[in-house]
């Protein structure tokens, strides 16, 4: 018994010891994360030096609104009259005393605009607020361990002095380092998006795929005559996707403009020959709407390959065959 | 009665019939054309079960948003707004997807908890509390 004192006052200098390494070495790591992002130089040279959205009005936030308050203010900003009481009860979760990121993309399409994701890049965030789309981001203000999760929109920044503009919490128009900011951010995985209404130009950062997502997301809410200009913008911006033609052939059909719609979809199959899906509605929009031996072939190109649309184009070229 | 019963349900008859038109005519507009969720999705390769799982995700996320206080008259409306892959993730992970909240609460918290760790000698984090 007695021979364990000294040894126990020897073990608690070992872990005296052992905790301040940790704290040290916790702290190297800390700043080790938190250093100044780097921007591409080619994005340095596109931006300009200061930006600042000074048009996008500011809702403080009450209690733990964050969520609601930086809808409001990217909905106000794309001109849709909401404010925050309204969005409360559509995206707050008084159980998570807050609101989670899946609901805050859904409540934006709720109100007809498209929420687009952006790149997780700071060179993304800063290019979207040079594009003047005001960027809703999420950051963790505290450490992993605690997490304290916080929604702001970013509407300016200053290359020279390495400043983000930030409308966030009970403050308008916070200053905040680059460096402080996207230490935050990152424990995000930098998450952010824009609230664009449809037919605006596309975000530079996103990917074809992504975009076409978040539009068919987009129509399935608020339907085919709200996303069409959203899907002409797409084609205009990526000019070469098959799919983003097929889809907006699918829009100009459902919105009665046929032949539009066939003209779409002549484009897809041309830029994707092997799109069964594009010949097959090629294909029915033709026997309905124009040519029948024209109708023939595009069908039989479709019932050619194998997949999920060969039993319908043969099912179709059946029918094809009892009425003519 | 039975004479407001007899002129009530015919018309109640009519106008459920009547309700139950627009979605049964929806799909007949353009029906066999393959829209544009549908090609997406098989693009996507997701196999049969995981689109079964997308389907039924958004039922569960409907309990759970109940269950989270939220206004049972807003709980479809948000549910109908949710992507299909956006329904899988809360039906999955709700519990773990980090909740946007409040700056100052939160952390005074954290402070507090490891205040009291400290004092009762579970940590060691404030140098003063010795």
């Amino acid at each position: 018994m007695i021979t364990c004192r000294p040894r126990q006052r020897h073990a608690a200098l070992n872990a005296r010891l052992a905790g301040v390494l940790a704290l040290v070495l916790l702290t190297f790591t800390l700043a080790g994360c938190a250093t100044t992002p780097r921007l591409a130089e080619t994005t340095e040279r596109q931006l300009s030096r200061q930006v600042l959205l000074d048009d996008i009005p500011f809702h403080g936030q009450r209690d733990y609104q964050c969520g609601p308050a930086s809808l409001a203010m990217v909905l106000n900003a794309g001109g849709v009259d909401i404010n925050v009481d309204n969005l409360i009860p559509q995206v707050f979760l008084p159980g998570r005393e807050g609101s989670v990121q899946p609901e805050m993309l859904a409540t934006v399409r709720r109100h007809g605009r498209i929420p687009f994701q952006i790149a997780a890049t700071f060179d993304a965030l800063l290019t979207e607020i040079d594009a003047d789309h005001p960027v809703v981001v999420m950051q963790n203000l505290s450490l992993p361990a605690w997490p304290v999760w916080h929604y702001a929109v970013a509407i300016g920044y200053d290359l020279d002095a390495e400043d983000l503009i930030l409308h966030s919490g009970m403050e308008p128009r916070r200053i905040e380092s680059f460096r402080r900011f996207d230490a935050t951010w990152a424990r995000s995985n930098r998450w952010g998006f824009v609230a664009l209404t449809p037919g605006e130009t596309l975000p530079e950062s996103v990917a074809g795929p992504d975009a076409m997502e978040a539009i068919a997301d987009f129509e399935r809410v608020q339907g085919a005559s709200a996303s069409l200009p959203a899907w002409e913008s797409l084609v205009e911006r990526f000019p070469g996707s098959a799919m983003g033609h097929f889809a907006l052939g699918n829009a100009r059909q459902a919105t009665g403009d046929p032949q539009a719609a066939i003209e779409a979809y002549r484009i897809a199959v041309k830029r994707r020959p092997d799109l069964a899906a594009g010949w097959l509605n090629l294909g029915l929009m033709l026997r309905d709407h124009g040519d029948v031996t024209e109708a023939r072939a595009a069908l039989e190109r479709a019932a050619e390959s194998p997949g999920d649309w060969q039993d319908r184009a043969r099912k179709a070229l059946e029918s094809l065959e009892v009425t003519s | 009665m039975k004479k407001i019963y007899r002129y009530l349900s015919p018309l109640l008859i009519a106008c459920l019939v009547l309700a139950s038109l627009p979605v049964a005519a929806a799909p007949q507009a353009g029906s066999d054309l393959v829209s544009t969720h549908e090609a997406l999705s098989a693009d996507r390769y997701l196999s049969d079960r995981e689109r079964i799982h997308e389907v039924l995700a958004r039922d569960d996320v409907q309990q759970q948003l109940l269950t989270q206080g939220v206004d049972p008259a807003e709980v479809e409306a948000r549910v109908a707004a949710l992507s299909d892959q956006e329904a899988a993730d809360m039906a999955d992970k709700l519990e773990q997807l980090p909740a946007g909240a409040s700056v100052v609460g939160a952390l005074f918290a954290v402070f507090i908890i490891l205040l009291v760790t400290d004092i009762l000698g579970l940590t060691n984090v404030f140098p003063f509390t010795r």
